[in-house]
């Protein structure tokens, strides 16, 4: 018997707008994605990647006549996993057989919406994985290299000094119900 | 199987199977507009059909290319050629495709083939005398 296989996604949200790190939620950024996809790969494209910001999967195409929305028993789960709003960190899952079609799409989000306020920001996509453990320490590693790449192109000393305080002041701790810790925290912003 | 007599040398037999070697995929189809309303010419055919496209498989169906090679207004029949790998979209594309400027609509694709001297006839509407 075949397993549903997956792929995850991890991509980071770039604006040069600090507000947009406000709209960085899974509401959002999910109808974000989605509609994107729509635009790119038609209803096709959308049912394939059958991404849900709800807890129900959609069925019918959303822009024919008489949109059915018919919640099924088997629920499907929000498509978007992990967000860092801190980081512009966003994880998506997607099928394996249609992950081509969502990493195709997400170059065409072009802004985030939320709260009748657009703000413009493009999607960089770091990593496709096959679970969410692999994203996770490849995210671990990228946070890494971009702190010391910070820390390198640090302008000021105060701003050297703040930063080089907090790498050091980075600890992991033993949560009890989860393994270790997401990532070391970007102190700074 | 060789060809070869007694007393010949053996020549080689080779053959030689080519899947899917075809470039481009032919259709004949035609639209059906059960009201009798205006027809559309050549270039509204194409539009319609690019909205089919566009419809079902968004920008990158719109963007696929097609060509109408033959088009009749009194019959509404078109031969349509599309990249072999862009078969299933188009065809996909014109089942669902419901509706022209709010009028019903539907495709009939007739006949379809890698060659288009096979649209040349069409057995279906052989009459036997």
């Amino acid at each position: 018997h075949a397993a549903l296989s997956r792929r995850y996604v991890l991509c980071e949200v770039v604006s040069e707008d600090p507000r947009c790190r406000q709209c960085i939620e899974d509401r959002a950024l999910g109808l974000a994605v989605r509609d994107a996809i729509a635009r790119v790969h038609g209803d096709y494209g959308l049912a394939c990647c059958s991404i849900s910001f709800t807890g129900a999967g959609e069925a019918g195409s959303p822009g024919g006549a008489g949109s059915l929305r018919v919640r099924s028993p088997v629920r499907v789960s929000p498509a978007v996993k992990y967000l860092n709003a801190y980081t512009g960190t966003v994880l998506l899952r997607c099928r394996k057989d249609s992950y081509r079609l969502l990493c195709s799409a997400l170059p065409f989000v072009r802004y985030l919406e939320s709260r009748a306020q657009r703000y413009p920001c493009f999607l960089n996509t770091l990593h496709v994985g096959g679970t969410i453990r692999t994203c996770q320490k490849f995210l671990i590693q990228y946070n890494r290299t971009q702190l010391l790449r910070l820390l390198h192109n640090c302008t000021n000393e105060e701003e050297r000094q703040c930063i080089q305080k907090s790498l050091l002041s980075c600890s992991l701790t033993e949560e009890q119900s989860q393994s270790g810790d997401e990532e070391e925290d970007d102190g700074t912003e | 199987r060789s060809p070869a007599g007694r007393g010949m040398a053996a020549a080689a037999f080779e053959r030689r199977v080519l899947r899917r070697a075809a470039e481009h995929h032919y259709l004949r189809v035609r639209l059906e507009l059960p009201d009798g309303g205006a027809r559309p010419n050549a270039a509204q055919f194409k539009q319609l059909v690019v909205t089919a496209l566009r419809e079902l498989h968004g920008e990158v169906g719109a963007a696929l290319p097609f060509d109408v090679l033959t088009y009749e207004e009194k019959t509404l029949s078109a031969i349509l050629r599309v990249i072999s790998s862009g078969l299933v979209k188009l065809w996909s594309a014109l089942t669902l495709l419901g509706f022209y400027q709010n009028r019903r609509c539907a495709f009939r694709v007739l006949q379809t083939s890698p060659f288009l001297l096979a649209l040349s006839g069409n057995s279906r509407e052989l009459v036997l005398d």
